[in-house]
């Protein structure tokens, strides 16, 4: 291809703006900036919180003191002032309609495409929008009641279902897991709840949307999951951020809990601010995710698109403790400009028979460094378990990186392990046939990466298939290497 | 890295070694550093006996351009082995080529570790690296960790790794036990053929035919 018009296409993108970097005006409350004990008491009293929580989250920021920053990923992490972070940031109520979403609230989540209104809502989906610190509305709360199903904010969980939150908060992920868990632990926010009692199959899609708005903040998602006996539901997570120069930190923890014979699955669109082509602002995602296949037969599959945010430090990760319990992990990681990104999975197999299966798909452009981090860990007593990993690396452009660092251990005789992992970039041959055909640069290296890409895009829900498509197009339009 | 541990090879030259570890006081590679420079072409290849407990270290840098590597290895472990197998290759010029094989089977109270890193640097365009690492995993004590690496830098290359950690076929088994072979001959048959990819690396026809009546002997007395 002609030198120029690759320039310009680089140029193109380079420029492509944030489609979600606006920012909502809305009077907002704030608590002071710092994290202390008193802090995570403030936080607490503002969310009306039992003793036995703010007690949990004491706990947490007592053992985050003595826990230093994880230093083992791939990464380069600028220093981040703890103290220099607002914990809490929500929108005012209107004390005139305490009940009612502040309209400027409702247009924003419209403008990214989350409806909050019912009727107009996509049919199908529920949702849990999380603005800031706190939750704005769920909807569809009474057509899942109807159910039995419970899927509302966590703070609203602690409040109406005390004993399931008690019961379930920190069995997967322990308080002091990591130095993130740990901080998320002591001041986390929002996020939401969802149970699905015995039985019964979700009749819609649960989602949460995560929206950063305010200046300054960091926001600390919590997400309880919990699939009670043959029961099934589909769970999608998206989250955007304005445009800013600083950089946000957002550290979540999502539990899942997957009882005998149910099937959960989870599925995330990451598009934080991924910050600018110098690498200024966006962005730092470190998350901890992890499932428990703690039944016989049940099932947990994470599909993960990841997009965004400056720094990526994420692994969801399935626990297979019951027998012929199985778990899927698929995911397409999109790197480009100055992004960072070292994601993958953990799947520790304890049961006789537990089948887990890893796709990944790592993309870098730009000069972004993409690695892929996995543990596949066959425990003593995992009779006949299986693993299959397939983790593979497209790269675009000669100043990106792309690695990979898989660890697997078997202990187990009869359990069999398979790792297998390719690096290449999309090759002149593939381009210029489509080019012969007539399919312009930009639109081939779309279709390329699409169809590199697709084996773990038809995992997702259809209705976030289509945004991920469009994102992975914005990605990486026309960065032909 | 100490100076008489570390091989040079200047543009052209070869290397072949063969480093078969049976004795129970060796415990690790007399050569632990090879530099390549332009051109040349280094062949090993590493056998660790039954009893052998071991900490292979071998560094590969690609110091010039269109050099090639190839490292094999085969490790045997029915007791209570500890072998440790580090392979550091460094691809940091353009047009080098490197291949590694290592299958091992573990069985007894074996412990494996196999840690493989391919580094690609910046300007190491045209670079073929490939790894692979094969385990069979005879018993319930036995332990096998695998953790093969690629951090890449470059993109117009050609790497993978592959990893496996599994048992014996039971369906060939029964295929051959069908046909009146008995069990042990048949699993004997089984790793023989395992780990036999490696010998055809080994370019020497004497050697190769030396090395594979040994590993058989080996094999044969797990």
């Amino acid at each position: 291809m002609d030198e120029k018009t690759e320039k310009d296409i680089l140029q193109d993108i380079a420029s492509q703006e944030y489609e979600h970097g606006f920012v909502t005006d809305v009077e907002q409350e704030f608590i002071p900036k710092g994290l202390n004990e008193d802090i995570i008491r403030l936080i607490s009293s503002k969310k009306h919180e039992p003793q036995w929580l703010l007690d949990f989250r004491l706990d947490a920021f007592r053992r985050w003191q003595k826990m230093k920053m994880p230093a083992w990923a791939h990464l380069q992490i600028p220093e981040i002032d703890f103290q220099d972070i607002i914990y809490y940031a929500a929108p005012k109520k209107d004390s005139d309609r305490p009940k009612e979403i502040d309209p400027e609230l409702e247009k924003t989540f419209d403008k990214l495409g989350i409806p909050l209104n019912e009727r107009a809502a996509l049919a199908g989906v529920a949702v849990d929008a999380v603005f800031d610190s706190v939750s704005v509305t769920t909807t569809f709360r009474k057509a899942l009641a109807d159910k039995g199903i419970i899927f509302c904010s966590f703070s609203e969980a602690v409040r109406e279902h005390p004993d399931l939150v008690r019961k379930y908060l920190a069995s997967v992920v322990p308080v002091g897991d990591n130095f993130y868990a740990a901080l998320n632990s002591a001041v986390f926010s929002d996020g939401s709840f969802c149970y699905i009692p015995k039985g019964v199959r979700c009749p819609m899609e649960l989602s949460s949307y995560f929206r950063i708005n305010a200046k300054g903040t960091g926001q600390f998602e919590r997400t309880l999951i919990v699939a009670d006996e043959g029961s099934y539901v589909s769970y999608m997570e998206g989250c955007t951020a304005p445009m800013r120069d600083e950089n946000q930190l957002h550290a979540a923890v999502v539990e899942i809990v997957v009882e005998k014979d149910a099937e959960v699955k989870y599925s995330t669109v990451q598009n934080w601010y991924p910050g600018d082509a110098q690498g200024r602002g966006g962005i730092f995602n470190f998350v901890t995710k992890r499932g428990i296949c703690k039944g016989e037969g049940s099932h947990l599959s994470w599909t993960q698109v990841e997009t965004g945010s400056a720094i990526t430090w994420k692994y969801p990760s399935t626990i297979l403790k019951g027998d012929n319990s199985s778990s899927e992990f698929y995911s397409v990681a999109v790197t480009n400009n100055m992004q960072q990104a070292d994601t993958g999975t953990k799947m520790i197999h304890i049961g006789k028979n537990t089948r887990s299966r890893i796709i990944s798909k790592g993309i870098s452009a730009g000069r972004s460094q993409n690695s892929y981090r996995g543990l596949v860990k066959m425990l003593p007593g995992a009779d006949n378990a299986r693993n299959y990993s397939q983790c593979d690396s497209l790269l675009i452009g000669d100043r990106c990186g792309a690695h990979t660092f898989p660890d697997i251990q078997n202990a187990s005789r009869t359990a069999v392990v398979e790792h297998e992992a390719t690096t290449s970039k999309i090759s002149e041959d593939q381009l210029f046939y489509c080019n012969q055909r007539g399919i312009g640069p930009e639109e081939a290296v779309g279709l390329i990466v699409n169809g590199y890409a697709r084996e773990v895009l038809s995992k997702l829900p259809m209705e976030f298939a289509v945004e991920a498509q469009k994102l992975l197009q914005v990605s990486l339009e026309g960065s032909v290497g | 890295m100490e100076g008489k541990r570390v091989i040079t090879l200047s543009s052209g030259d070869s290397l072949q070694r063969v480093f078969m570890l049976r004795e129970a006081s060796v415990t690790s590679l007399p050569v632990e550093h090879l530099v390549l420079g332009a051109g040349s072409r280094a062949d090993i290849t590493i056998v660790v006996m039954p009893g052998v407990s071991c900490d292979v270290r071998l560094t590969v840098d690609m110091e010039g351009v269109n050099a090639g590597c190839s490292i094999q290895g085969i490790y045997l472990c029915p007791g209570a082995e500890k072998v440790r197998i580090a392979v550091d290759m460094n691809h940091r010029v353009p047009l080098c080529s490197s291949r590694q094989l290592f299958k091992g089977i573990a069985g007894g109270s074996s412990k494996v570790d196999f840690y493989g890193k391919i580094i690609v640097s910046k300007d190491a365009q045209k670079t073929e690296a490939y790894q692979e690492n094969h385990n069979l995993l005879l018993s319930d004590d036995a332990r096998v960790n695998s953790r093969p690496q690629l951090e890449i830098y470059a993109d117009d290359v050609k790497c993978s790794h592959g990893a496996t950690i599994g048992r014996l076929n039971e369906e060939e088994q029964f295929y051959m036990r069908s046909r009146g072979i008995t069990l042990h001959e048949a699993r004997v048959l089984q790793m023989i053929s395992f780990v036999s990819p490696v010998f055809s690396h080994i370019p020497e026809s004497a050697v190769r035919e030396e090395l594979e009546s040994e590993v058989e002997r080996a094999v044969r007395s797990m």
